[in-house]
């Protein structure tokens, strides 16, 4: 009797935890430049890109919640109207003719990103403003702008935290919205705003570690400012090379990066995440390929589906072409000036650290310190 | 079973029969698409899309198109719109050059941004809801911040002023919106061939977007069907209007750059819409050649008119009409195909000028004042060199009149002063009796709903000049109120001026039942003309500020109870007696920690303490608060110093 029930307690706590292991059913996109103004141009060209991927890779526009915080294709300093591009060759434009943008200008708020992830809209907002995702849905979050320890910046006028984020997955999942969810984000010190996730089923990956910036890949003189982040700019490198029908793995992806070429180093989050990220195809995330269920009674004509589901985690076309991708992404890196754009946080807190260091006489440090906090105190007093 | 078959053919027959007849009996969705040109007189030109498509009335519940989109249809039934017009504007038209007193200008010179109104045929405690929901609505359907327009303090409704006399109406303008790509996007696929075939083919997004003026406006109204158990039918007009500068390679100023399509647009037109009723392309030339020749045979004339010394058309119009103030070639783009594609080009051989009509009055606002506090709106009407020429004067009381109304929001922030509306006439103030002949005011409530004003001028026909200035406050905007670019101002939505008096209207003297776009310009449409944005800057907050005194109001806090309970708690003498005992034990840091107090009140470490603590604390406190005082004191003296520059 006792084994049969221990059987049973087994059995009802397998089916427990098979029951979200429910069948991949959709993929959607959640795509978010958080940045404002003409010089943060290249925020908008990293979503763009990452827009542009994932549509190709096959998820179609009401599956995508885009979200851009400014117009740059129609701003009046664009020499080039209705066009974004993400490289001074100026080959693609990635606005194309067919952009749909969900929520843009003013409405980029903290408030409006929660609401997405989260579901909770008021009544009259269009299904096409909204994240109709299901127990079945594999998510991509791609975020990018201008962040520190802990947040992302919103339009320079409010911060994401690291927090907020976290409870907004933890609800996500309660709320069954997502089967698996991906967070990439491209912002100085991204690693640090994945420190709160605790939802399972969640893969992180962040452009930096804490301390470090994400870097803009290069300048095009005649847009006038950088177009590409450095993250971004190698992921779309990666994603380039692949088509709907590539198996390359997760972990393909994460190896190439180099954190030379980054100048940052790419953190992955992956305690969260069951699967091997060798087995896992990047389509899980940013296309939309369904696996098809097979019934054998009427059509038997094709049972490639094995075939099909091996996956190549090898580095299926990297391998080849990866040398003289680095040779060019090298002279690339010659020609193009690089422009460091630093955070200014971190910056701040470097030049701070390292004049503390240079100081000798400890001493007279702290006598002035308090010297001048108290003369502080006395004007802030008379001012009050 | 053959039986069964041959017995089922004739009922099929009959069937299919029965549903064309009742297919026939009813009017058949239409869709019609038509391009206009236009040279300007500034060198440049004008391109009118327009894109018409009629659902006529049926039963409303679960209908079926053919051609009529779908999304707009539910939006009509959802929302029970009667009538609505929502527009997508950058550039600013110029009346001047563009022409004022045209069916072309007044309907669609638009204000930047973006502009909304509706009228709802629901009952009247509904249309605000109503009017939030359709906002909504739009915003997921075009791609743009239209869901802006539902709160309260944004939107107005117009009683009279606004030209459509309704109460059940809903007004809103959006200066600051965005208009690119992904607007046009949602609005070409409603259109039956969207952007693939047909004149909507030659949207080239660069081209639009690079003109000086675009404007894409969707117009929808119901009409009535009149029977019973019958819905209303739905009319939904497109338009999108380019003014765009031909590349030009000739030195001469005066010489008009020749275009064609293919050098406008970087495509041509490759045949029609298959599903369109009718696709023409027409060719308006203003103000010219119109004179010429009256009653001479049309078919030497035509030839005439499109090859001739002043300039020559790449292809052989249809047809060409005549109007009053000009000519209209008109080219239907059936014909076209892929071996040859419709490229018309006009070529100009010698150089030519003409002028538009404009509308009496030309209008033009402005603020005044200056400062963070205050200021007034001006809004100067000019007469124009047309104003005596063109009909619509009034006789009241003998007198020649021309009328004008204004309309304007203002938003709360912006607090108008009404009683300081003052009116110029020539240079000197009239008294309101004199000129004003209505006026309705709706004040704004804080935060709540926006200021609105409507005025009927009576201007004399002879005026030159009418100037309008009215004074307003600042207001302050709650810190989560402000934008993120703050610092750019915030914008005052565009006044409506309009000639109730003046009607433009476009007459070709034909049987034209069969073109949308010239029976639309036949119609009398009202004479309107929005003025520009205004910008005003608010008092913005150094949106740093509170993190900076968050900061620094902690730093001190804890500095200060810290130091509090240091002194409280700390049995100094005890300590010293302690430290003494253990000799030279003491670990480095509280070495350097006794060298730092001793440091701080200014005595040698070894000290002996002979006197009582009490008495040194009272010497100590006297020279702190000397101390104090100097410090405070050179800080009040640097402050004053500081403050008085």
């Amino acid at each position: 009797m006792k084994v049969l029930t221990l059987v049973m307690l087994l059995c009802y706590s397998f089916a427990f935890s098979s029951g979200d292991t429910t069948i991949h059913t959709n993929n959607w996109a959640v795509l978010v430049c958080t940045s404002r103004f003409w010089f943060n141009y290249r925020h908008m060209a990293n979503t763009l890109s990452l827009y542009r991927t994932v549509k190709r890779l096959g998820i179609p526009d009401e599956r995508i919640i885009l979200m851009l915080a400014d117009d740059m294709a129609c701003n009046a300093r664009n020499e080039y109207p209705a066009q974004v591009f993400n490289n001074e060759n100026h080959k693609l434009n990635l606005y194309g003719d067919n952009v749909e943008v969900d929520y843009r200008g003013y409405e980029v708020t903290v408030e409006n990103f929660l609401r997405v992830l989260t579901g909770r809209h008021e009544n009259a907002v269009p299904r096409s403003k909204r994240l109709l995702s299901d127990e079945g849905s594999h998510i991509l979050l791609y975020m990018t702008g201008h962040g520190g320890d802990e947040f992302l910046k919103f339009q320079d006028a409010e911060e994401l935290q690291s927090h907020d984020l976290a409870d907004a997955v933890k609800q996500m999942k309660e709320k069954r919205r997502f089967k698996e969810l991906m967070i990439m984000v491209d912002t100085c010190q991204a690693a640090t705003l994945f420190n709160q996730l605790q939802s399972p089923d969640v893969l992180a990956i962040g452009s930096s570690l804490k301390g470090e910036n994400s870097y803009s890949h290069h300048l095009d003189s005649d847009v006038g400012v950088s177009v590409v982040d450095r993250f971004t700019y190698y992921t779309l490198a990666f994603f380039e090379r692949l088509n709907i029908y590539d198996n390359a793995s997760l972990n393909s992806l994460f190896r190439s990066y180099d954190p030379k070429l980054l100048m940052s180093t790419a953190y992955y989050r992956t305690d969260l995440y069951q699967p091997h990220l060798a087995e896992v195809p990047v389509t899980n995330f940013f296309g939309s390929v369904m696996e098809t269920l097979h019934t054998d009674s009427v059509y038997k004509a094709f049972s490639s589906k094995t075939s099909n589901n091996k996956i190549n985690s090898e580095m299926p076309l990297n391998q080849l072409s990866e040398h003289d991708e680095l040779q060019k992404a090298n002279i690339q890196n010659d020609e193009l000036k690089t422009e460091k754009q630093k955070c200014p946080y971190t910056q701040m807190r470097v030049d701070l650290h390292k004049k503390l260091e240079k100081l000798e006489n400890v001493d007279t440090v702290v006598n002035l310190g308090i010297a001048v906090m108290l003369l502080v105190v006395m004007v802030s007093s008379s001012l009050l | 079973m053959a039986s069964l078959v041959r017995s089922w053919i004739p009922l099929l027959i009959l069937q299919s029969f029965l549903v064309a007849v009742a297919f026939g009996s009813k009017e058949a969705e239409q869709f019609s698409e038509a391009l206009l040109l236009k040279p300007l007189p500034d060198r440049k030109v004008l391109a009118h899309f327009h894109f018409e498509n009629r659902a006529p009335p049926s039963n409303s519940h679960g209908r079926h198109h053919h051609l009529f989109p779908k999304a707009i249809s539910q939006l009509v039934q959802k929302f029970r719109v009667k009538e609505m017009e929502l527009s997508f504007t950058q550039g600013r038209w110029n009346h001047e050059h563009w022409g004022g007193f045209d069916p072309l200008s007044s309907m669609n010179a638009k204000p930047v941004g973006v502009e909304l109104w509706a009228v709802f045929d629901v009952p009247q405690s509904q249309v605000d809801t109503s009017w939030k929901n359709l906002t909504h609505a739009l915003s997921g359907l075009f791609c743009a911040s239209i869901n802006f327009l539902e709160s309260s303090t944004s939107y107005a409704a117009p009683t009279w002023g606004f030209g459509t006399n309704s109460d059940k109406l809903r007004y809103g303008s959006l200066p600051r919106e965005a208009v690119c790509t992904e607007n046009l996007t949602p609005w070409l696929k409603l259109l039956p061939c969207r952007d693939k075939d047909g004149i909507s083919a030659l949207m080239n997004r660069p081209s639009v977007y690079r003109g000086f003026y675009h404007s894409q406006r969707l117009h929808l109204s119901t009409v009535e069907s009149g029977q019973e158990g019958l819905g209303s039918g739905i009319v939904l007009e497109q338009t999108l209007t380019v003014v765009l500068q031909p590349e030009t390679t000739s030195v001469e100023t005066n010489m008009q750059p020749s275009w064609s399509l293919s050098s406008l647009f970087g495509r041509k037109v490759v045949g029609s819409c298959v599903l369109a009723k009718s696709s023409n392309v027409y060719l308006q030339l203003e103000g010219r050649l119109g004179h010429e020749s009256k009653n001479v045979d049309t078919e030497i004339e035509a030839h005439k008119l499109w090859k001739n010394a002043d300039f020559d058309l790449s292809l052989k119009p249809d047809r060409v009409l005549r109007e009053s103030s000009g000519l209209l070639f008109i080219f239907d783009i059936d014909k076209s195909s892929d071996s040859e594609p419709f490229d018309l080009g006009l070529n100009w051989k010698l150089p030519s000028k003409w002028s538009c009509q404009q509308a009496p009055l030309q209008a033009s606002r402005f603020l005044m004042g200056s400062g963070n506090e205050r200021g007034a709106i001006a809004i100067l009407l000019k007469a124009t060199e047309s104003q005596e020429k063109l009909p619509g004067r009034e006789l009241t009381d003998g007198r020649c009149t021309i009328k004008a109304n204004i309309f304007q929001i203002f938003p709360w922030y912006i607090k108008v002063y009404y009683h300081t509306l003052q009116i110029f006439v020539d240079q000197q103030q009239k008294t309101d009796s004199e000129v004003l002949k209505k006026i309705n005011v709706s004040p704004s409530t804080d935060k709540v709903s926006s200021g609105m004003l409507e005025m009927m001028l009576e201007l004399p026909c002879e005026v030159k000049s009418a100037a309008i200035s009215i004074e307003y406050d600042k207001g302050f905007l709650h810190i989560d109120e402000y934008p993120p670019d703050a610092n750019q101002g915030f914008d005052i939505p565009s006044a409506l001026i309009s000639f109730p008096s003046h009607h433009a209207s476009l007459d070709f003297q034909e049987e034209l039942s069969k073109s949308p776009l010239l029976s639309s310009f036949k119609e009398k449409s009202l004479v309107r003309s929005y003025t520009e944005v205004l910008l005003v800057p608010l008092t913005t907050p150094d949106f740093s500020m509170p993190y900076n005194v968050i900061t620094i109001t902690c730093t001190i806090f804890a500095l200060y109870f810290g130091s509090l309970l240091n002194v409280l708690r700390r049995r100094i003498g005890e300590e010293e007696r302690f430290l003494k005992s253990q000799g030279k034990k003491t670990g480095g840091v509280k070495q350097l920690l006794l060298r730092l107090t001793a440091k701080i009140r200014g005595r040698p470490i070894e000290a002996p303490s002979s006197e009582s603590p009490a008495a040194e604390s009272s010497f100590l406190s006297t020279k702190l608060i000397f101390k104090i005082i100097l410090i405070a004191g050179a800080a009040a003296a640097w402050q004053y110093f500081s403050t008085d520059k």
